[in-house]
């Protein structure tokens, strides 16, 4: 495992590095970008596709991260920037100096977030360390249907302090939702969209895809029909 | 009923002259006829066929002759047919050691069996040829001048390296036309549709739609005289001076009419669409700028093509726009295929980054976009998978009156690369002779194709190949003197990996020795251009179901080795080598890394070549695309690049949905079809080949993120 000497002088042990892809052409709206994923979640969404990530980070490899930045530095003409995934990497301790440490190699950085750790948010946009941020807002902020979508419980204080943090950032961000007929009404999303300022936040909606997901049973979900999906998604068209 | 056969003897001499006379349609009666007795048995027959056709003495043909009427009056045989007696001479003549004979009197055809099966099941050779009466007919008449050509056009030699696989002679079937053309609709637009034997002429076009219809007729002309691609140069450009009178609708209906009329001509040759690529540019290419532009009614309109840029540029627009929506079921065209000539220039041409962006959301959208990269001062017209002419200084001497502009290729031979790496067991020095000797070989082939062409050329318009022959501008349509030769590879991935013991992407060594492989292709090749005054170039040819029969042929006689490296599914049968200089399609390599390095091999392939960056069910943004592009132009090597999404096709309801999934995601019905491309070109995946469906399974779609 990498490590890195903080300026406290202690061994602040790196966000464990799971899954590097080094061009991603969807992962930054508008630009090229390498991502990394970090192992660990507090969440268990039960449609996720990252779940080995989520369940059992400790059985997969961890990536040397000073690998990644030599590997990076070869490529600065082609990419924008790179967008740290996970899992959640704001569990992390170590994710401030790691992201450091890629703004040091003059790299602009995405940080792909669930929200449940806002102070750790607040930290890093008042550091400087973020040029972008896509917060996954799961569902309306109703404590039972949050909750079915993370499977799990879920502060949402915590939650809306990171929405309010995000807005009013000055930076760019994207608050996102995965939606499936299982867990959203159509009302529910339309209700989801109007709680964000349009004029400061781009919104998303994805399709669930029924792959490998977490929760075995949920590979029978379908997610909805395409044609009820463009009706949605041009609610944040 | 069959046809009874002359009583008449005839001289030998008399009957030849006859059958010289003949026109093909009363040879085909003369070979079958059917008598359940004696009668119109004529002995003479066996010996005129037999002094015609072979060198042998008349006594032993008519020795010959009289055994054979022993066999027959013997009463063992019930219907004499002209193909049983020709097949019971045949014997005999193996019998009597008289083997040079045997091949001269052999007899072409298929076996009954096999014609069963054809017109029954569907031929997988060429994705692009449906199952119908047209195919199979197209089939059974390509089976037939492949086997002449292999018998009849090469030596034997050249014919053996080809049935054993070391290398392969595309297009057999079509042994009697060239493989390839690229050329100007100035030639229609100065001309008209003035083709030989055409039941009417026409002048040239007044309107843009006619131009349009005049075009089409043209191609399909085309592709019944080349075997492949019918390619046109910078199609927008020359389209412009028809479009001053027309509003942006009625560019945008030329363009969606130029698009369907090609995507649905699958009702030509052989039901086969033809294998049609537009060259596509922003800006009006240099060697253009200053030349007199024809106009409607092919006459000069006063300007040069440099003041059009504005209609050329709504044209191409236009086009992209079209691709964009796809057809009706929002499938995309197949073809025409649009190759968008990246340049210099380009950049240095108002409105190019909105027109890079909207070309890279086609290419995200619908994957059609083909990124042809020309760097410094490179002018080429690119057509096929990836075929490419490099414009020379003659070239562009002929720019200043475009309908001179037309290329060609006579052939295409591709050369089995592992199994020279089988041969030479690790020996550098081995490994290369081979190579040279197989060159060697490669080339006299394309001397024998060039010989017969010339040979059907020499009967001008009277000849076969009269539309090659036309002569409107002074000079033949086909340029056999300036056509090029191509010599593909198939496999360098696994020569290397049998050689050194790593695929391409697995080390510097593999890249290193690989450049030194094709790099030595590439000097033998322009070493015998010069001794035999042939253009011989290299190309990666697309090798659609070559790349199947060379694994399947090593997996045959070559098994110990060859079952190492062949890639895909042994047990399914689907197998395959890589693809020219590819690499492995399955490695984990981000489509940076893929560029750049299957781009070192580019500058050595002078006649093109391509890197496929496979999307799968990806969507990327068009910006994220248009950096990626610059960022090729500007950084590597590489000399074309397209992205590939995959979609499915629902034949219950008629939805198309983007990835490749077994059920329709609209009404979930399991009767799908997938679409993507195949080598160079988009089809359903229900008419690809084994080895090409293994390679479908391996491609790496920059997915994988981690082994979940």
């Amino acid at each position: 495992m990498s490590h890195f000497q903080a300026a406290s002088g202690s061994c602040v042990c790196l966000p464990p590095i799971k899954g590097f892809l080094e061009t991603s052409f969807i992962d930054w709206p508008g630009k090229l970008c390498a991502i990394l994923f970090v192992g660990g979640c507090n969440f268990r969404c039960p449609f996720c596709h990252n779940h080995p990530l989520v369940l059992a980070p400790e059985g997969m490899e961890t990536i040397d991260f000073e690998e990644i930045v030599s590997r990076l530095a070869a490529r600065k003409k082609w990419l924008a920037g790179v967008c740290i995934s996970g899992g959640e990497p704001t569990l992390s301790p170590g994710l401030p100096t790691m992201i450091a440490r890629l703004k040091a190699e003059g790299w602009a950085i995405k940080l792909d977030t669930n929200g449940s750790r806002p102070e750790v948010l607040a930290q890093l946009l008042a550091d400087n360390l973020l040029d972008m941020v896509a917060m996954d807002v799961k569902a309306v902020l109703i404590q039972d249907k949050y909750e079915r979508c993370t499977g799990c419980p879920v502060d949402l204080g915590a939650i809306q302090k990171s929405i309010d943090l995000l807005t009013h950032s000055g930076i760019a961000h994207e608050f996102r939702m995965t939606v499936a007929p299982g867990l959203h009404t159509e009302e529910e999303i339309a209700a989801w969209v109007r709680q964000f300022d349009r004029s400061r936040s781009r919104l998303a909606l994805q399709n669930f895809n029924p792959r490998t997901t977490l929760d075995a049973l949920f590979e029978k979900e379908q997610g909805f029909s395409p044609e009820i999906f463009s009706r949605i998604s041009a609610m944040v068209a | 009923m069959g046809v009874v056969m002359p009583l008449k003897a005839e001289t030998a001499q008399a009957r030849t002259h006859q059958v010289v006379n003949e026109d093909s349609t009363d040879i085909a009666l003369f070979v079958r006829s059917s008598q359940d007795d004696m009668i119109g048995w004529n002995r003479q027959r066996i010996v005129d066929a037999l002094l015609r056709e072979t060198f042998i003495d008349r006594d032993t043909a008519e020795k010959i002759s009289r055994d054979i009427e022993v066999t027959i009056q013997a009463g063992k045989v019930k219907t004499i047919t002209g193909p049983l007696i020709r097949e019971m001479v045949n014997a005999k003549l193996l019998e009597m050691g008289l083997e040079e004979a045997r091949r001269m009197h052999t007899r072409l055809g298929v076996p009954l069996y096999d014609v069963d099966q054809l017109l029954v099941q569907h031929n997988k050779e060429n994705a692009n040829v449906p199952h119908g009466p047209e195919a199979t007919n197209l089939t059974l008449a390509e089976g037939i001048k492949k086997e002449y050509a292999l018998l009849h056009v090469f030596t034997p030699d050249v014919a053996d390296a080809h049935l054993s696989g070391d290398l392969h002679l595309h297009d057999l079937g079509f042994i009697d036309r060239p493989y390839c053309s690229g050329q100007s609709l100035e030639y229609i637009k100065k001309f008209g549709l003035n083709l030989p034997h055409a039941l009417s002429m026409a002048k040239p076009a007044k309107h843009a739609e006619v131009l349009l219809a005049h075009m089409v007729k043209f191609a399909a002309s085309l592709q019944s005289h080349f075997a492949g691609a019918i390619g046109w140069d910078a199609i927008n450009l020359f389209y412009a001076p028809y479009l001053e009178e027309l509003s942006d609708d009625g560019v945008k209906q030329l363009a969606q009419m130029m698009i369907y009329e090609f995507s649905q001509q699958a009702v030509a040759r052989g039901g086969q669409a033809i294998f049609s690529d537009v060259n596509i540019y922003w800006e009006v290419p240099k060697h253009f700028v200053d030349v007199p532009a024809i106009g409607p009614g092919g006459v000069y309109t006063g300007k040069t093509y440099g003041e059009y840029e504005k209609q050329a540029q709504r044209f191409a627009w236009a086009l992209f726009e079209v691709y964009k929506e796809g057809d009706a079921a929002g499938r995309p065209f197949f073809f025409p295929k649009p190759l968008v000539h990246i340049t210099e220039k380009f950049f240095k041409t108002d409105g190019h980054m909105d027109f890079l962006h909207h070309i890279c959301e086609v290419a995200s959208v619908k994957g059609n976009t083909y990124f042809v990269f020309d760097r410094g001062d490179t002018a080429k017209i690119s057509e096929c998978c990836r075929l490419s002419f490099k414009l020379e200084a003659s070239d562009l001497e002929d720019a200043k009156q475009p309908w001179k502009m037309r290329y060609s290729a006579l052939q295409n031979i591709t050369i089995n690369l592992p199994r020279l790496a089988f041969q030479a067991q690790g020996d550098d020095t081995k490994l290369f002779l081979l190579l040279t000797e197989k060159l060697q070989l490669a080339a006299k082939a394309h001397g024998q194709k060039k010989k017969f062409i010339e040979r059907l050329m020499s009967l001008g318009k009277g000849g076969p190949l009269s539309l090659l022959a036309m002569d409107l501008d002074g000079e033949p349509y086909l340029k056999l003197h300036r056509c090029s030769y191509l010599i593909g590879m198939v496999g360098l991935n696994e020569l290397i990996r049998v050689h050194l013991g790593q695929e391409l992407h697995e080390s510097d060594e593999s890249i290193k020795f690989g450049l030194k492989v094709i790099a030595h292709m590439n000097i033998v090749c322009s070493k015998l251009a010069e001794a035999m005054d042939m253009k011989f170039v290299l190309e990666q040819t697309p090798a659609e179901s070559t790349a199947f029969r060379f694994a399947k042929l090593d997996l045959a006689h070559f098994n110990t080795e060859a079952e190492k490296v062949v890639q895909g599914n042994r047990g399914k049968g689907e197998v395959y080598y890589s693809n020219s200089t590819l690499f492995n399609v399955g490695a984990n390599m981000s489509p940076i890394s893929r560029v750049e390095k299957e781009g070192l091999f580019h500058p050595l392939i002078e006649a093109g070549s391509i890197t496929h960056i496979w999307l799968g069910e990806a969507q990327p943004d068009k910006e994220a695309l248009a950096g990626f592009v610059i960022n090729v132009f500007k950084h590597t090597q590489n000399d074309q690049i397209a992205f590939s999404p995959e979609f499915t096709a629902c034949i219950a309801c008629g939805k198309t949905s983007r990835g490749l999934s077994e059920s329709c995601p609209y009404c979930q019905s399991k009767d799908v079809d997938g679409i993507t491309r195949i080598t160079g070109y988009f089809t359903k995946i229900s008419s690809w080949n084994k080895g090409k469906l293994g390679e479908l399974h391996d491609r790496y779609r920059n997915i994988d993120r981690f082994n979940n």
